[in-house]
């Protein structure tokens, strides 16, 4: 029996096809380690701003201690992965806001656009990251972001006893920015900022998977009044704040 | 003519081979490597030695990017038997010239 190339090719296909569907859940690649992120999850932070007091500093603080975050004396070069900003209407008829802003891990990040090495990049799980190895210290996502959130490395950064070792240290001359402590979140935990506003400040801070309807924080989100920064730029950050 | 170009060429990838496998003993201690813990390490030795690099690259993609992180597998993990940097990783690469930056950022725990 011989076969016209519309046979084989058919035949082929049905194979192919065959091979997919007859075996539902089984997958012929061996699938990676189930901590690998996932589009399944989206993680958010809301900020209850009622509850953050001027005083308070425990998120800052925190973060500097579990990401290394340097200070290095200088106002103009230091770097921020989070800083509380105080707010103020224009009439003066409010008592003035005190706030943490960070990273807001939008969903369509302008510093990823830009970025020429594709080091800025956007997790399946909708975390934002800076990929240190490919950085190659440009700046354009510092000017591609309305948050200001991300910092140069103007100097060589030591290491000490007190680093963290989870994290490594930043590079002079490439660009950093809150991770939504990455390293923890893969391992199940919060963040360091939420942990330390849960423990030691106020409880303003939530963190948690926006994509799960039964967690605290998609239920707050859908059912209180809460905004986000600059949400006319159509960027949908992923750091909502409340009482703003 | 031919038969001695050959006999020259055989000669020579032989001696090359002789110095490298001198080379590789010289910075290997006796002994073993000093502060070694543990029986092996998660690959087969002699495949570390030649891949690590690569192994490394490609594990280090595959965590920042993917977001997948084997415990085991970590940079973080090389100390609980590699004790020592210097005696680890240092003395190798300063005997053959390379300057890897892994820990000019990353911290190898003590």
């Amino acid at each position: 029996m011989t076969m016209d190339r519309r046979t084989v090719l058919g035949l082929g296909g049905a194979v192919a096809a065959g091979a997919i569907l007859l075996a539902p859940g089984v997958r012929l690649i061996a699938a990676p380690n189930k901590t690998e992120a996932s589009g399944a999850q989206r993680w958010a932070m809301l900020i209850d701003v009622n509850h953050c007091t001027a005083a308070c500093t425990a998120c800052t603080d925190a973060c500097r201690t579990e990401n290394n975050v340097p200070l290095f004396g200088d106002p103009k070069r230091d770097i921020h992965w989070i800083r509380k900003v105080e707010v103020q209407d224009e009439e003066g008829r409010r008592p003035p806001l005190s706030l943490p802003v960070l990273c807001n891990h939008c969903e369509h990040p302008p510093c990823v656009h830009v970025c020429p090495t594709e080091a800025s990049f956007i997790r399946k799980d909708g975390i934002v990251l800076v990929d240190k190895h490919r950085c190659i210290g440009c700046r354009y996502c510092m000017i591609a972001c309305p948050y200001k959130a991300r910092s140069l490395v103007y100097f060589q950064v030591d290491v000490d006893k007190a680093s963290n070792p989870r994290v490594p240290v930043r590079g002079k001359g490439v660009v950093e920015k809150c991770t939504f402590c990455v390293h923890r979140v893969d391992d199940g935990q919060q963040p360091a900022c939420v942990e330390a506003c849960q423990a030691a400040g106020e409880g303003a801070m939530l963190f948690g998977d926006l994509n799960d309807p039964q967690s605290e924080i998609a239920q707050r989100v859908r059912t209180l009044k809460t905004e986000t920064i600059r949400a006319d730029l159509g960027l949908k950050p992923h750091v909502h704040y409340q009482g703003l | 003519m031919l038969w001695s170009r050959l006999v020259v060429m055989i000669l020579v990838l032989l001696l090359s081979g002789s110095i490298q496998a001198q080379g590789s003993d010289a910075v290997r201690p006796a002994g073993g490597w000093p502060g070694l813990k543990g029986d092996k390490c998660i690959q087969p030795t002699d495949w570390m030695r030649k891949n690590h690099m690569e192994f490394l690259k490609q594990r280090r993609e595959v965590t920042v990017r993917e977001g997948v992180r084997i415990r085991d597998e970590s940079l973080l993990q090389c100390q609980t038997c590699h004790t020592s940097r210097q005696a680890f990783c240092d003395r190798c690469h300063q005997y053959v010239g390379v300057h890897p930056d892994c820990f000019d950022c990353h911290i190898y725990p003590k």
